[in-house]
């Protein structure tokens, strides 16, 4: 059921959102990256963001090249360092959404002075960490998470070290939102995307995905889809109520206070279908005061729903009258009604 | 009104000035008053935006990031920390970001002599990334001068679409003048922003800020250009001849004409301000834009003197740029360790003016700690 409502949503146009016309992409063919730049295209046409309200920060490595093929103005940052432009541009203009793309790497490793500090000021940002477990632009090193005892080009004995404990990194603030998915999980994905853009604070998705060229090969994969088929198989949706992720499990931690992070109560219809995991008990007294307000699930629904029906009415002006309305010359308003639309008419 | 103020305090009223909004920094001597400052700025007007950032490579990048999203942003730091922004820098002049790096300079290398004053990153700033680029710089002598070139480095910045760096050091840093920066403030002409922030862009032309080579124009425009060294001649002549025409405009320099004079004195920064007094004796020159060099300028002025000496708080890097521009002798008077005085300048210009070396004689070790203080702490 849950696959006819992907069908019939408003996301199916992400293709419009791609620079098609430079495909193929320079990723290897089986590599997960385009499932995720696919994944987030999707939920950027559903939620009615365009390229006049987000921006994508990337980093350096196979996942930083994600923005010059999406339609999107973009920021192809030094390696690791995200972050700070990222927050910058949040902090400049905080009616942007931006959305921060790039691997374990960028993230964990060279940027992960800033991952700490990022997390701890609560940026309001969203980082889609592309996790695959391994440095793969430069062939196959060891990297931040990296399993021990795998075997890279970096580590031929197996990494002598454990990797990066990136969920209780993100878990020690007390306002990020921290989401684990893989590729194989595509509507959970999808879903944990959305959730994580709509988060009102930094939110951080950690995504497993398989890197076969530089990685899966050399551990004792055959192939993309074999990689694909053993996430299917390990990872498991985590228990409703889950306040930890276990190896191997997906789902959502919100921080405690947070709506979604109650009793279940918040667990939505699809949420139920999805697998996220409310994480948590009821707010403990003491919570710590917030600087806004957490946003409930009703009032992303109104958000969203009134977003989808700005986007349906600005899809009917002319281009250029939407750049002025977009960059604020006009008012949406005053563009309909010299358009002649009238902005109550169902679209 | 008139008021004393701080050279550090001045570097924010001039950034005020030029319409800046954001400052991210990181605390480091002599530098830190810069950050104290615009955090007290922004504290009253939340419009301005302060980040302390966790290390300088953030606050580098911070600045990047604003400035795309269309503030207009500086930072302040020493040194140490201006060796962190390097590559920072490298990545704004090739994407093409205006913004303003202050460099309020101490004694190194690494944590060196802090916080004794030093003019020992000229060369840095021209050469600290990685690759080809041609910076510009500035670096002032006083107060006024530092409020009114932090404006001038701004405008420069957004005519040539790169990071402008402003030199300072110890002494200018924390000189204290008596001066009227309101009144000066109505003086200044201000550039206005130059490339359209975020998502304000050409319809249907979103743009690509990338570190990488990237074809800009034509069928392939947001492709990388990785391997092709046409594309990077076009793109790299391109950004020099801006950055030329630019500084063209600011070949800012005090020359005080001293017809009985048969030695031109270079000198800049504080130490211009403490040989004031060669002024009698000596033709002096101070380049007030350091990068790129003003070799016209002093080619200009230098041939009407026998002999150029470069005083400065660094080994000769001044001495060097001039020597190869000109291909002339130049004696150096160096003035290391933080020994910045008229007495130090005398003594130097005595030993190199007699044919002597421009090595300082080096001092004794002190043979025994205790017998030079004694609770044995040196």
């Amino acid at each position: 059921m849950a696959e006819l409502t992907t069908l019939e949503s408003p996301g199916l146009d992400f293709k419009r959102r791609l620079k098609v016309d430079l495909f193929p992409t320079i990723w290897c063919p089986g590599c997960g990256i385009g499932t995720i730049m696919i994944q987030l295209a999707m939920v950027l046409e559903e939620m009615g963001l365009d390229e006049s309200n987000t921006i994508l920060v990337t980093g350096i490595g196979c996942t930083g090249r994600m923005g010059s093929y999406m339609k999107h103005e973009s920021v192809y940052t030094l390696h690791g360092r995200t972050l700070p432009v990222a927050e910058a541009i949040k902090t400049v203009r905080p009616e942007m959404n931006v959305i921060v793309v790039s691997g374990d790497g960028d993230t964990a490793s060279i940027g992960g002075n800033h991952l700490i500090h990022t997390v701890r000021r609560n940026a309001r940002l969203t980082v889609l960490c592309n996790n695959n477990e391994i440095y793969g632009l430069t062939g196959g090193q060891t990297g931040p998470t990296t399993p021990t005892a795998t075997k890279t080009l970096s580590s031929p004995g197996g990494n002598p070290n454990s990797p990066i404990n990136l969920q209780g990194l993100i878990r020690s603030s007390s306002h990020a939102m921290y989401a684990k998915t893989t590729v194989y999980h595509q509507l959970h994905m999808r879903n944990v995307i959305r959730e994580a853009i709509e988060h009102d604070g930094f939110s951080f998705v950690d995504i497993t995905s398989q890197c076969i060229e530089n990685n899966g090969r050399r551990i004792g994969f055959a192939s993309a889809n074999e990689m694909l088929t053993f996430y299917r198989k390990t990872y498991k949706r985590a228990p409703k109520g889950a306040r930890q992720l276990a190896p191997f499990e997906i789902g959502v931690l919100y921080p405690d206070g947070h709506p979604s992070a109650g009793d279940g109560a918040a667990a939505s219809t699809q949420k139920e279908s999805t697998g996220t995991a409310a994480a948590g008990r009821a707010a403990p007294a003491s919570a710590p005061v917030r600087e806004r307000a957490p946003v409930s699930d009703e009032e992303k629904a109104r958000r969203r729903a009134e977003s989808q029906k700005r986007l349906a009415l600005m899809s009917r002006l002319d281009p250029a009258v939407k750049l002025d309305v977009a960059t604020g010359k006009i008012s949406l308003a005053d563009a309909l009604r010299a358009a002649g639309i009238d902005p109550d008419a169902a679209p | 009104m008139r008021k004393l103020t701080q050279g550090n305090e001045a570097v924010v009223r001039g950034a005020l000035a030029a319409g800046a909004d954001y400052f991210a920094g990181y605390p480091i001597s002599p530098s830190t008053e810069v950050l104290n400052v615009a955090s007290g700025w922004a504290a009253q007007h939340p419009e301005f935006r302060f980040l302390q950032a966790e290390d300088e490579i953030a606050s580098a990048n911070a600045i990047i990031g604003a400035s795309l999203a269309g503030a207009k942003s500086f930072t302040a730091t020493s040194g140490p920390g201006f060796s962190l922004m390097q590559e920072a820098i490298g990545y704004a002049q090739k994407v093409g970001v205006p913004c303003v790096f202050v460099n309020v300079q101490r004694v190194g290398p690494a944590t060196g002599m802090p916080t004794m004053p030093g003019q020992g990153d000229l060369m840095q700033v021209k050469y600290g990334s990685t690759g080809d680029y041609s910076p510009i710089a500035f670096y002032p002598n006083g107060v006024e001068e530092t409020f009114r070139l932090m404006v001038v480095a701004f405008n420069a910045a957004e005519e040539s679409r790169s990071p402008v760096v402003l030199l300072s050091d110890t002494f200018v840093g924390h000189l204290n003048e008596v001066v009227d920066l309101d009144e000066v403030g109505l003086t200044v002409s201000v550039v206005p922003r130059t490339i359209a922030p975020l998502g304000r862009h050409e319809a249907g032309k979103p743009r690509f800020f990338a570190g990488v080579l990237m074809y800009e124009h034509g069928p392939d425009a947001g492709e990388p250009a990785t391997a092709d060294g046409d594309e990077y001649l076009r793109q790299f002549y391109e950004t020099k001849h801006r950055h030329a025409e630019v500084a063209e405009r600011y070949a800012l320099y005090e020359h005080g004409w001293n017809l009985d004079a048969k030695v031109l004195v270079i000198c800049y920064g504080i130490v211009s301000r403490v040989a004031a007094p060669l002024a009698a004796e000596y033709a002096l020159f101070r380049p007030i834009r350091i990068h790129p060099m003003l070799a016209d300028e002093i080619r200009a002025i230098a041939d009407r003197y026998e002999q150029i000496v470069c005083i400065e708080a660094n080994d000769g890097q001044y001495a060097d740029m001039v020597e190869l521009a000109l291909r002339r002798e130049v004696k150096r008077v160096p003035l290391l360790g933080g020994r910045i005085s008229i007495e130090a300048v005398r003594e130097g210009l005595a030993r190199v003016m007699s044919g002597g070396p421009s090595e300082p004689p080096i001092p004794p070790t002190p043979a025994d700690r205790a017998e030079r203080s004694p609770l044995g702490i040196g």
